[in-house]
């Protein structure tokens, strides 16, 4: 078996996506559908019920009294705000765990990827754009590559670090030319084996090199940029670090400018505290 | 941002990405300060710096001088060391504000007469820093490889 297969291989070996889960992505892809027919969907998982429930009632999240019910936390804080909960509770476990090959600990990974999400909202909000569901989710698991790539990536590590140093490759070049696969386009390949929305896929297969998606952009984009101010930040980077390139086109068609950038940082400090509320999703 | 005087211990900040870590240490009074910044200038949001003057290179800076200086820390004995500053594969400036989190600190410094002993700065690399207080001795690791000595 060649690499490409084997890592092929693994991916697959992936524990398969909650179908509650599934079902609720579909429903709001759906403009039809109304808000309680999600609820009501997830309602049925009395595990992820219960997840959504305890990270409500953390302290973190500060709400005046205990909530009971779904509905009860939809009506505090909104459809937006459960579904995002929601949503990291059922990747935490995937990509809480450690990614070796990348250099992560524990949880170094899920504390990268719930940084992106936060910036999702951050940078909507900033933008003033519609929320957009997708997004929040898009940013949580747009490294899911990763998740499989890193012990591959650990076993070649000497000949990518050569290209990337030497040559100044962006670390997604060099696992593409040594592994035959780079992390995002194995993202593409899992969350499609997971049935998710096309959109998403999108945003996770070309959140590195946005200019080449060609649908989507506006998803594609803001995942970019959530992305690379994560990676900017520092926070849960690895052996990749900040070996990614930069484009201005994104800037540009969003009209941002260098001290918007700085502000978005400034806002995610604020934020930190969001961070560890949804990391305790896990 | 940290101060010790504990002999036995170690000052340490994870993965720097254009962030900074400076590091100060007075070899006589045994102390040393650690600083953790994010961003150049406090001017992005002066009611923010107020909150949390470590998150900036202009209010973090001084007040971690000032604060090793309440546990006998003197300015002309201090050692100062700095690291991070990483940047992404970027020419067009958008991104890069590693450089500008470095030129705001050399620009302070260079201000109050202050060197800059050795330095560890730029690239793509995500770094810890860590300071041995009973040395003195600052240690840098770029994610992935050996830790290595400032």
């Amino acid at each position: 078996m060649t690499t490409l297969e084997l890592i092929i291989q693994s991916s697959s070996q992936l524990p398969p996506f909650p179908a509650v889960i599934n079902k609720a992505l579909e429903l709001i892809n759906k403009p039809t559908s109304s808000i309680q027919e999600v609820v009501e969907t997830i309602q049925y998982d009395q595990a992820i019920t219960a997840d959504v429930l305890r990270v409500c009632n953390s302290a973190q999240f500060g709400l005046r009294r205990p909530v009971s019910s779904l509905n009860e936390a939809l009506m505090y804080l909104g459809f937006n705000q459960l579904f995002n909960i929601m949503m990291s509770g059922a990747v935490a476990g995937t990509i809480g765990r450690a990614v070796s090959g990348y250099d992560l600990e524990t949880g170094e990974l899920w504390k990268h990827s719930v940084s992106s999400a936060i910036l999702s909202q951050i940078l909507t909000e900033a933008l003033n754009r519609a929320p957009n569901p997708m997004l929040f989710t898009a940013a949580l698991i747009h490294d899911i590559g990763k998740v499989v790539l890193h012990s591959h990536v650990q076993q070649q590590f000497q000949v990518i670090k050569t290209l990337v140093r030497d040559q100044n490759r962006s670390f997604l070049d060099a696992e593409k030319e040594v592994l035959g696969i780079d992390h995002a386009e194995l993202g593409a390949l899992i969350t499609k084996n997971w049935n998710f929305p096309e959109e998403m896929i999108t945003a996770i297969r070309f959140h590195h090199t946005p200019l080449s998606a060609g649908i989507h952009q506006e998803t594609v984009y803001q995942i970019y940029l959530c992305d690379l101010i994560a990676m900017l930040t520092g926070i849960g980077g690895g052996v990749d670090g900040l070996s990614y390139q930069g484009y201005d086109e994104v800037m540009n068609y969003f009209q941002l400018a260098e001290k918007d950038i700085e502000r978005f940082i400034a806002q995610l400090g604020d934020e930190l505290h969001k961070v560890e509320a949804l990391m305790g999703a896990q | 941002m940290g101060i010790s005087q504990d002999e036995d211990g170690s000052l340490i900040t994870y993965s720097l990405g254009s962030c900074i870590g400076v590091v100060i240490y007075d070899p006589v009074a045994r102390v040393g300060g650690l600083l953790h910044y994010m961003l150049p200038e406090s001017n992005l949001d002066p009611q923010k710096a107020l909150k949390k003057p470590y998150m900036f290179a202009d209010t973090g800076i001084p007040l971690l001088f000032k604060e090793s200086y309440r546990f006998g820390g003197v300015k002309n004995r201090l050692i100062v060391k700095v690291a991070g500053g990483a940047q992404i594969l970027d020419d067009s400036g958008f991104f890069n504000i590693g450089k500008r989190n470095y030129m705001a600190m050399r620009k302070l410094l260079w201000k109050n007469n202050i060197l800059i002993k050795a330095e560890d700065v730029g690239g793509q690399v995500s770094r810890t820093v860590r300071l041995e207080m009973s040395t003195g001795e600052v240690w840098i690791k770029y994610s992935g490889e050996e830790e290595k000595k400032l």
